[in-house]
């Protein structure tokens, strides 16, 4: 199954989305816990929910579009689709979409839950992680859309550290109370 | 049955699959020697293509069946060349008028 420019799409939302909401969850649940179990147990939960969330999300967004755009064809055709090539091609397109989504949400989310399933967690290993796969996203980026990699990696970067500063700032609150 | 040599079809179909994908997907008929699509008028969700294929025993029906499966509509047979040999269209006084 090769995958595309469209599939890219998917790739890189389902990607940030698994990547920063883990490492969300790691913050938050580190202020409350220091156990290895306990984070690892709430990321590992809330990297399968959003893989499935990315992965249906998809399916019902992108079999909207298709058969949107199948009826249209059709309606211009004067026949009907069904059991044809391009039915088929439609049906594929779905299911890359979903597959590409939420299979990159999940593989997104077990890069800064790694620290802590090797045991040697610390948020600032995560963190870390998480920077430089926002790295490599932003090369994807820059090469799917053909623009200045520096560009595309900078955007990347300060968005993700933008996300990681807010969570930041809400542990610090929380500590404050 | 004579066999047939060559058949010319008008084709309404949608841009997906392309054109390329079309011819090729002809030619890969039984013994279909040459396919020929020429794009003539593109629309929004459609276009219209000229679709020539030569052959010592075309399949008419497999041909019919294969661009439908491309979820192609033939709009009309415009020429059908059947027998031993290729007979070409003759121009006829009322042609030329």
């Amino acid at each position: 199954m090769s995958f595309n420019i469209e599939e890219g799409r998917y790739i890189i939302l389902g990607s940030i989305d698994g990547l920063l909401a883990t490492l969300g969850i790691i913050i938050g649940v580190s202020v409350v816990s220091a156990s290895n179990a306990v984070i690892v147990s709430a990321a590992f939960g809330g990297a399968i929910a959003l893989a499935l969330t990315n992965g249906v999300g998809s399916y019902l967004a992108e079999s909207t579009i298709e058969h949107g755009k199948l009826a249209m064809t059709e309606k211009s055709l004067l026949r009907k689709l069904n059991n044809t090539y391009v039915e088929s091609q439609s049906r594929r397109k779905i299911a890359k979409g979903a597959l590409s989504s939420g299979g990159a949400s999940f593989i997104g989310s077990l890069i800064p839950l790694a620290p802590w399933i090797f045991s040697v967690g610390s948020v600032a290993a995560s963190v870390g992680l998480s920077l430089i796969s926002l790295v490599a996203l932003g090369i994807y980026a820059g090469y799917i859309s053909k623009q200045s990699y520096a560009i595309s990696v900078v955007k990347m970067v300060a968005l993700g550290t933008l996300i990681v500063l807010a969570v930041q700032l809400l542990r610090i609150s929380h500590l404050v109370q | 049955m004579s066999q047939i040599k060559r058949i010319v079809l008008d084709v309404l179909k949608p841009h997906e699959p392309t054109n390329v994908e079309v011819a090729s997907a002809i030619g890969d008929i039984r013994d279909v020697d040459g396919v020929n699509l020429s794009l003539y008028e593109v629309d929004q969700q459609t276009e219209n293509v000229k679709i020539t294929v030569e052959g010592t025993d075309v399949n008419f029906d497999l041909v019919l069946q294969t661009i439908e499966n491309l979820g192609g509509v033939v709009h009309s047979v415009d020429e059908i060349i059947a027998g031993k040999k290729i007979v070409e269209e003759e121009e006829t006084l009322h042609d030329r008028g």
